[in-house]
């Protein structure tokens, strides 16, 4: 895409909520859609530049709208800084996860990851005192203002969505056409080949987990501020986080930076207009249309929508075993 | 001390059946090299089909174990048919989120078409228990680990005796050589599919005297099952039963020492630590 034509889509992005009712829920669904863009951009460092599938992303998440809600209600912190304090526990959280995890790669790396997640969710669970435990926990009321991220009407947190979106984007980017995202890609492509022109794989793995573990954190304390409530299931969730985030880049295209934001554009809002449609009808079948799509996905193109852009024109069917 | 012997006792008696459900997840990985993040979705619905055999058919669980068996072999060989067949050569992350599709897909439409209530069976021996001495042996994990124990037997004739087997472990160790020697591959893998959930669909109705069975039942089953094989080494059998003795026995032991909640936790960082340490498992070597 040419810049000219990123710069207006951005525009276009900025104005329309202007278009929209401020309470409404329109915005509500396009401020949620931003989020996942945003938080599947970040997976998208481990998962499509080193090719890494992390099925544990939602301790990250996790971690980061606990931290800065606690903080809140304990100290009065301003949710910025909490964000500050999220992306510093994110990398840190990261990088501890990634020694043990390091060297594994495909389904072990997958199973693992999803491990870590289920760990923090039962410690949130156990952990009562701090995190007010099952019960779930509530962003603090307070009076309205920038510093405490507290705004009114449904705008202002979706620009803020909007620019989360943007700087994980740009921090995506800069990766991926920077010298660590060709050394990733020679971790993906061919380990001991990466190893042998001297690339330190370990390293490279590292920094990646550590960028994309705080980016997500700090993704999650503006997901705190955005719904002022959650509880350990949800936040530490496998199904609602870690393999929702990992979607929203695998249904667009996983690796570049336009799939995950297309992903979130179009999964989120069928998400919520199937929940809004078919829920009153019957419990569960909206889940089991998103997880049909899901499969379809996978069988029709496992390489996500972006490169069904191309197949059109040529498409080499690949033998079935 | 007493305590403790008992927990051994009872750890030993459900690793038994933990290591039937988990045979199905390393026997689909060791022939297909695929891991079936939906296993305990398949445990799930063959704890559904012995409970409806017992509630409408008045089947004991312990037989409706067979025709869990049975119902779910036929589901597994038409999702190889039509699903699996078609990421065999592909790259993990297909794999991996077909199967976490699939969970998606059979949790919900089992809550579309059961409900989402919890449903347990009643028997004659639910309370039943057996004096050994100073220890109680609880007569329906017996009886679970007994069925546990002829089923394990079985399949281990199957794999190790029969042709149908050793086709198997042949497409196993290399598909095109199998082809070579006239296996029809594609008929086997179905075949290892269709077994694999079968016998998770089996282990969960010999459990179903002493659980309940509701639509999500399954996610408890899940990292548990991937603890048992990963201590056992993805794809061996016996690492299964090594690993699922194992695992019973330390989360019986660990509720000893550990509140109720944590009890997932010791398993949780268990088997991070075994992935981390030993990825090829405590018995170590290939398939």
């Amino acid at each position: 895409m040419s810049r000219a034509l990123v710069a207006l889509a951005l525009l276009a992005a900025a104005l329309l909520p202007l278009a929209l009712e401020s309470e409404g829920y329109a915005i509500h669904v396009l401020t949620l859609a931003l989020l996942f863009a945003a938080l599947g951009q970040a997976w998208n460092i481990v998962g499509g530049l080193a090719n890494q599938m992390s099925l544990g992303h939602a301790a990250f998440f996790g971690i980061g709208a606990y931290a800065a809600t606690i903080l809140q209600i304990r100290f009065g912190l301003s949710p910025w800084l909490g964000l500050v304090v999220a992306l510093a526990l994110g990398g840190l959280a990261a990088a501890l996860i990634s020694l043990p995890t390091m060297r594994l790669r495909g389904h072990y790396f997958a199973l693992a990851t999803l491990a870590c997640g289920e760990v923090m969710r039962v410690i949130a669970n156990t952990a009562a005192p701090l995190t007010g435990g099952p019960a779930g926990i509530s962003v603090p009321f307070g009076a309205e203002g920038v510093w405490m991220m507290r705004f009114e009407g449904g705008r202002p947190i979706y620009w803020l969505m909007l620019g989360a979106l943007v700087v994980v984007t740009v921090v995506f980017e800069v990766i991926r056409r920077g010298a660590l995202g060709y050394r990733l890609r020679a971790v993906r492509e061919n380990i001991a080949a990466a190893e042998a022109i001297g690339v330190d794989t370990a390293r490279v793995k590292l920094q990646a987990a550590v960028i994309s573990g705080a980016l997500t954190a700090a993704l999650g304390v503006l997901y705190a501020q955005f719904n002022f409530f959650f509880d350990p299931d949800t936040v530490f969730g496998v199904a609602s986080i870690s393999v929702r985030i990992a979607l929203m880049a695998i249904i667009g295209g996983i690796g570049t930076a336009a799939g995950p934001i297309l992903g979130a554009l179009i999964v989120i809002p069928l998400e919520e207009f199937a929940n809004a449609a078919l829920s009153d009808r019957a419990a569960g079948l909206s889940q089991l249309v998103y997880g049909a799509v899901l499969i379809a996905m996978v069988l029709v193109e496992p390489r996500g929508l972006m490169a069904l852009r191309f197949s059109w024109t040529f498409r080499p069917r690949r033998a079935s075993a | 001390m007493l305590s403790l012997a008992q927990a051994v006792l009872d750890g030993v008696m459900i690793g038994g059946v933990y290591a039937v459900i988990s045979m199905g997840l390393t026997l689909v990985f060791g022939v297909m090299g695929i891991v079936n993040f939906a296993q305990a979705q398949f445990l799930m619905l063959g704890m559904f089909v012995a409970w409806f055999a017992w509630r409408f058919l008045g089947i004991d669980p312990l037989l409706g174990s067979f025709l869990a068996f049975g119902a779910i072999f036929a589901l597994g060989w038409a999702l190889q048919a039509t699903l699996f067949r078609r990421v065999l050569a592909a790259p993990p992350v297909a794999q991996i989120f077909l199967t976490v599709g699939l969970i998606i897909v059979l949790e919900n439409s089992a809550l579309l078409l059961f409900g989402s209530e919890f449903r347990s069976v009643a028997t004659p021996y639910q309370t039943a228990s057996l004096r050994l001495g100073e220890l109680f042996v609880n007569v329906p994990y017996l009886a679970a680990f007994l069925l546990s124990v002829v089923c394990g037997g079985l399949l281990w004739w199957f794999l190790d005796r029969s042709w149908f087997g050793r086709a198997m472990r042949a497409t196993a160790q290399d598909p095109m050589a199998a082809r070579l020697m006239g296996i029809d591959a594609a008929r086997m893998h179905r075949l290892a599919f269709g077994l694999g959930v079968g016998l998770s669909a089996f282990g969960g109705a010999a459990i179903l005297p002493y659980l309940t069975v509701y639509p999500t039942v399954g996610s408890q089953f899940s990292v548990l099952m991937f603890t048992v094989v990963v201590l056992g080494g993805l794809g061996s059998i016996a690492g299964a039963v090594v690993g699922g003795v194992a695992v019973g026995v330390i989360q019986s032991v660990s509720t000893l020492v550990f509140p109720i909640q944590l009890q997932n936790l010791v398993l949780f960082l268990l088997f991070i630590a075994v992935l981390a340490l030993r990825p090829e498992g405590l018995m170590g070597g290939s398939r």
